[in-house]
């Protein structure tokens, strides 16, 4: 691989331990898959800071490109972490909130800005054309297919390497002539309305990159069926026609294929009847967007009924911004939590089914907490817990 | 006893010399694989120690760390075989140093649920698979 003077700095150790351990990282990374040099970056947004997901080994590797001085070179985002930094919430464990802090004073006392979401786009949109190295499936996804941003599937430590050099590895789709949708799925109208489990499938059933027609969601919508297609299989891009900016990618066709609503309900479950339910918005976080339009309902229905939970996850932003609708959602029962989501954290209790909007809380949470589920539209979910 | 001889990319280099497990399908590091006692969930299979062989990853991110800390609590599988390669794979086997082999598509088929022997030595670019 070629590498400036400066690069070769960086590996050889000039910049210290924690700048040639990136490095390498990087480079050998880049090395495997291809690439004959690096490129600059503009945002490294890194996933794997959960203390819950990553574990001990996660809390050491963090701690120990602390201690040996890495700095961010670039703006950096940070995922969610286990726990909800908002104090409030009774559904989210609180009991990893040490080792969890050790994580957080390591990332951003190297400088890394202590958003804890999964929707990074929100603090920054990037520009169309713009190198990121992203963690977090989903925020990949929106980055290269809704702003035209390139980004690759970074694993969490590649993401921080990126972080604490300002490069990463120039292949994959940060290559125009890789993005190339290969198979045009055609999504009937009928497959639209749950985009949740339309991403589950795409997921499963298509490995290229695909290009869908008849499928124009708002982003929030969109978020969430692409965050299930990076979940349930490995989609860093897929091209949405009259969202994804064109010219970001080409199109060459070899399949076609159509999909409605009778593909999708393997993937929905059955809706509760009985039991105790957890509803559950927000995952990827919610757009304060979707946070206005579930705090007008919740406020129009009241006080939640019987033994059901509503379970919401926002940027800590959203929280510090509309601080006074989150207390007034909590005295109506609702549980909010900021900075964190199920899927990085655990929960205090168990309930007997789960009902939520999105394909990724069902693919990552029947595997965790081997739960009932029910895959449906937004509003569904409210009526549900409200029934 | 018959063995098998295979051609493979070498993408992270390294000895193996473990028994087969395959997998014909993807995996999530991150949700599928339980590293602190070296279990695929999917199937509740022992990864430590064997010639993993699966068609490639998908799902989150935080799949390299827990590459990671298979090996940390020494519970690694012995080697990895892909069909597909993956960003998420790469980086989790180059931070934990085990070596990565991309197999030609069609592998998990061929070799079908047959359990044998796989073995590579560091710098060859092939894998070699013994049958009882």
């Amino acid at each position: 691989m070629f590498l400036t003077r400066e690069q070769e700095r960086m590996l050889n150790g000039d910049y210290g331990w924690a700048v040639a351990k990136a490095m390498a990282i990087i480079v050998k990374t880049g090395e495997v898959l291809g690439a004959s040099r690096l490129v600059e970056i503009s945002h490294a947004h890194v996933s794997g800071v959960s203390y819950t997901n990553i574990l001990d080994p996660g809390l050491d590797f963090v701690r120990r490109l602390f201690l040996s001085g890495g700095k961010a070179r670039v703006y950096t985002t940070i995922n969610p972490g286990c726990v909800d930094y908002s104090g409030l919430s009774s559904l989210i464990d609180g009991s990893f909130n040490e080792k969890q802090a050790v994580i957080d004073e390591s990332l951003i006392r190297m400088g890394f800005k202590p958003v804890f979401t999964c929707i990074p786009y929100f603090h920054r949109p990037p520009s169309q054309g713009e190198f990121l190295a992203w963690g977090e499936s989903s925020a990949v996804a929106v980055a290269n297919s809704y702003y035209g941003a390139s980004s690759n599937r970074e694993g969490g430590p590649l993401a921080l390497a990126a972080a604490l050099t300002g490069y990463t590895y120039y292949a994959g789709l940060h290559i125009p002539e890789n993005r190339v949708a290969r198979v045009v799925v055609r999504v009937d109208p009928s497959a639209s309305r749950n985009p949740g489990a339309l991403g589950l499938w795409i997921g499963e059933n298509i490995r290229e990159i695909p290009l869908l027609k008849g499928f124009n969601p708002p982003l929030w919508d969109l978020k969430i069926m692409l965050a299930a297609s990076a979940a349930s299989g490995s989609h860093a891009f897929i091209a949405v026609e009259k969202i994804t900016p064109r010219g970001f990618y080409k199109v060459d066709p070899l399949e076609k294929v159509e999909v409605e609503w009778r593909d999708l309900e393997k993937y929905i479950g059955l809706e509760p009847s009985g039991g105790s339910v957890l509803g559950y918005l927000g995952c990827p976080h919610l757009h304060p967007w979707e946070f206005h339009l579930v705090y007008e309902y919740v406020k129009r229905r009241g006080r939640l009924p019987g033994r059901n939970r509503l379970l919401l996850t926002i940027p800590i932003e959203v929280y510090e911004r509309y601080r006074d609708k989150v207390l007034y959602l909590r005295s109506l029962g609702v549980d909010v939590a900021a900075g964190t989501c199920p899927v990085v954290s655990r929960l205090t209790r168990r309930f007997d089914h789960l009902v939520t909007n999105s394909g990724k809380a069902v693919f990552y949470l029947s595997k965790q907490l081997k739960i009932n589920y029910y895959l449906t539209e937004t509003r569904r979910v409210l009526e549900i817990v409200y029934a | 006893m018959s063995t098998l001889r295979l051609q493979v990319k070498v993408l992270v280099d390294g000895d193996c010399r473990a028994p087969l497990y395959l997998y014909n399908g993807y995996v999530s590091f991150f949700g599928e694989v339980d590293p602190v006692n070296g279990l695929h969930r999917a199937t509740g299979e022992g990864i430590s120690g064997k010639a993993f062989a699966f068609k490639g990853g998908r799902g989150s991110t935080v799949g390299s760390y827990v590459i990671y800390a298979l090996k940390y609590y020494g519970k690694q599988p012995a080697c990895l075989l892909v069909e597909e390669v993956e960003p998420i794979i790469v980086t989790g086997c180059v931070m934990a140093d085990i070596p990565l082999f991309q197999v030609e598509k069609g592998f998990l088929s061929k070799i079908g649920s047959k359990r044998g022997l796989l073995v590579h030595e560091r710098g060859s670019n092939y894998v070699e698979i013994e049958y009882e």
